[in-house]
């Protein structure tokens, strides 16, 4: 019987086939350099970097999910969201080396995050590179950072994301005095005198500054130098804020009482679309926070020093002192978000202040006269340090922000009425604030249990899926509504979610998928 | 041009031996009125639904047949044959274990004529019922997903029987036969959205899609039989 069966399937054999390799390529959640999973718009993007694929969740109505796998290049080094949360970037080396020249080649890959989810662009790269920044305002992106034989660590690629093609990329080698790309800050478009307002890149490195101007990337760079630490040795930048009407740039360097100002004016000489005017202002300690604000005299650059917030003039460098109720070492603008309609210039800024090391957050308004700073402060007991400030998107609870604690709790703070609703958790925490801007959801990664609280009556619903979860995000479905997808990615066996109504969120009538990494295996 | 000079005269050869062998032994006996036979079905199925189940487009099944004469006509001889064939295949699907179960019972009329006593040939086109059981096994959900269909279709073939024994004595005188045929076997594609059994894993789950899967392609079957 054994001998026939052997027979019958000599015969069978020259004429079969196999099946594709992928079959046999288990599902790997991510890998070390990027993250399992990313929430965009009208999809969630799931990689799948043993396939080299990405598997984009959709939702066509409530509940419902499709999975639609896209190819993303070979050898993925970095990916990220875009700040509107529209495109998923996506950084590959390619085929490295070369061998012929079908090789696949290093790619900027740009995936359309809505509910059709596509590739929109791809840039394709002269050389293999592994460092992805992204332009807030999706005009640009700058890879950087190779592996190569010879990397020259201050070599950028802008890419133009208006562009396509190789007119979109621009190679940049910043002059050095020994350091190397640590941050990149886009502004907004200064008004630098004497011409029209410009977008600038600026790249803080080891000791330096290196200005870009983003209107003519060709042009030479601006490099300029951090001042020294106070007892001579190399300091470095540790935050970097500007202010567009003015043209101001602001830098908080470490090891030095002083804070860095640049001013960019109007060209010193021939051939100059502007110059650069340094400054260094004593700020009577170091500062954990800056920003620039405007009050009742104009334009301010306001620092954090202990208990104090100094107001410095830019254009005097005079400071003036003002003591904090606590050592606050965090500052965030909230005018816009108090009254749309504010003119800062003219109204006056109002800030939130906060620490992750004291239980207040206070309210700084800078709108009153100058001689009253000392009442502009108003504290408020939270009971818990806030680590970091959340921001609500969209036009309906803008003015609320959301108070991320270093324990289990956060905070829902309505800026209008001051008051803040404290949400406990019995868990980790980690919190995915709807793109649509009407609540949060806070789940624990490995644990089932994950709630919503929605930002117009403040009510957590809690939900326990059956299965662990690993993220959740919050989509717009085709028919616009909305889908909560709470990933199962635990164990990394495959793809599963619990699909529910975002709007009235409930287990008793969510559904479950899984096997999602099995779709489009070819 | 010597090669099939050769092929043709020894054709003629064999059908000059047979037509006097017909006239030396009567055809009757070698016209089983029952026949059941066992062997080995191999198919090559090369639909991609088949792919998460198998490694290879191989499918091969153990084949019990049963058949009887109703009607002869000298050489020529009209048989009700039918097959009922069982095969599995396992693999993984990107690491979550994979099954498949395949029944497959055809029954027919097969048309068969001897050139020789002991050698004859025959075709046929028998209806085929088929029953699919894929599994796979979900690691998320924590279960086993199934999908169960009936298919219909048709198996068309034709091929050789030789007598490679006969008894001599004895009110009933067995005949073993070795059979081989080889044609192409239809039948419909069957939805591959697996489901969890009733109860099983977490509630409302959605159907894991791979798609469908069709079982047609070209087959072999060798079986030995005995005929009575």
């Amino acid at each position: 019987m054994r001998k026939l069966a052997w027979l019958v399937w000599g015969a069978l054999a020259l004429g079969c086939g196999g099946r594709p390799s992928s079959w046999d390529t288990p599902y790997t959640a991510g890998s070390g350099t990027t993250a399992a999973a990313y929430g965009l718009t009208g999809s969630v993007a799931v990689l799948d970097t043993s396939l080299k694929r990405v598997s984009m969740l959709s939702s066509p109505s409530t509940l419902e999910l499709t999975s639609h796998s896209i190819g993303l290049g070979t050898d993925l080094v970095a990916t990220q969201v875009s700040a509107d949360r529209n495109t998923l970037f996506a950084l590959s080396r390619g085929v490295q080396p070369q061998r012929t020249p079908d090789d696949e080649r290093p790619q900027l890959l740009l995936l359309d995050g809505s509910t059709t989810p596509k590739i929109s662009k791809t840039y394709t790269l002269t050389e293999p590179m592994e460092q992805l920044v992204l332009d807030p305002q999706n005009e640009w992106a700058v890879v950087y950072g190779g592996s190569g034989v010879v990397v020259n660590l201050n070599e950028l690629v802008l890419v133009n994301l208006h562009e396509s093609g190789a007119d979109a990329l621009s190679f940049k080698t910043l002059l050095s005095f020994g350091g190397n790309p640590r941050r990149f800050t886009f502004t907004a478009p200064l008004a630098i005198p004497g011409g029209d307002p410009r977008r600038f890149l600026i790249v803080e490195r080891d000791s330096d500054l290196v200005l870009i101007d983003l209107a003519a990337p060709e042009r030479e760079a601006v490099t300029v130098p951090l001042p020294s630490t106070d007892t001579g040795g190399t300091a470095s930048s540790a935050q970097v804020v500007y202010d567009a009407d003015s043209a101001s740039i602001a830098v908080r360097v470490t090891g030095t009482t002083s804070v860095f100002m640049l001013q960019l004016a109007a060209p010193a000489s021939a051939g100059q679309d502007f110059s650069v005017v340094t400054n260094l202002v004593d700020v009577g300690g170091q500062a954990t926070a800056i920003d620039f604000v405007h009050n009742s005299q104009g334009l301010r650059l306001v620092a954090l020093v202990g208990r104090n917030a100094v107001l410095v003039d830019p254009d005097t460098a005079t400071t003036q002192s003002v003591q904090m109720p606590a050592a606050f070492s965090g500052i965030r603008r909230i005018t816009s978000e108090l009254n749309p309609a504010a003119t800062p210039a003219a109204d006056g800024d109002v800030a939130l202040l906060y620490g992750p090391s004291i239980t207040k957050i206070a309210y700084f308004n800078l709108s009153g006269a100058p001689g009253a700073l000392f009442r502009s402060i108003e504290a408020y007991d939270i009971g818990v340090p806030v680590k970091n400030v959340i921001d609500v998107p969209g036009d309906r609870y803008f003015d609320h922000k959301i108070l991320e604690t270093p324990n289990q709790q956060f905070y829902v703070l309505d800026l209008r009425t001051r008051e803040s609703a404290p949400m406990k958790t019995n868990g980790g925490l980690t919190l995915e604030v709807a793109p649509d801007g009407q609540r949060v959801w806070a789940y624990n990664p490995g644990q089932p249990g994950f709630a919503s609280v929605d930002f117009e009556n403040l009510h957590p619903v809690s939900l326990i899926a059956e299965r662990q979860v690993s993220n959740v995000f919050d989509i717009a479905t085709a028919d616009g509504q909305r889908t909560a997808v709470a990933l199962h990615l635990a164990g990394g066996v495959g793809i599963g979610a619990t699909a529910l109504d975002a709007f009235s969120p409930s287990t008793a009538y969510a559904r479950f998928y899984s096997g999602l990494e099995l779709g489009g295996v070819q | 041009m010597s090669a099939r000079f050769g092929l043709c005269s020894g054709l003629l050869v064999a059908c000059s031996l047979a037509t006097e062998g017909a006239h030396a032994e009567p055809l009757e006996p070698h016209q089983p009125y029952v026949q059941a036979s066992i062997g080995v079905r191999v198919s090559k199925v090369s639909d991609e639904g088949y792919d998460p189940f198998a490694s290879s487009d191989e499918l091969t099944q153990v084949s019990l047949g049963l058949g009887s004469t109703l009607l002869r006509a000298q050489r020529f001889s009209l048989a009700a044959t039918g097959f009922w064939d069982y095969g599995a295949r396992s693999s993984t699907a990107r690491g979550s274990k994979t099954d498949l179960d395949v029944h497959r019972l055809t029954i027919g009329p097969e048309a068969r004529y001897h050139l020789l006593p002991p050698l004859y040939f025959f075709v046929h086109a028998l209806p085929a019922f088929a029953h699919t059981s894929a599994s796979l096994e979900d690691g998320v959900a924590g279960v086993t997903r199934y999908a169960r269909h009936w298919s219909y279709g048709v198996d068309a073939a034709a091929g050789a029987a030789f007598e490679a024994y006969a008894a001599q004595t004895g009110a009933v005188r067995p005949r073993i036969w070795v059979i081989a045929e080889g044609g192409y076997g239809y039948l419909g594609s069957t939805s591959l959205k697996m489901q969890p059994d009733s109860g099983e894993g977490p509630q409302r789950p959605e159907p894991v899609d791979l798609g469908t899967l069709s079982l047609s392609g070209p087959y072999l079957r060798v079986s030995a039989a005995v005929g009575f």
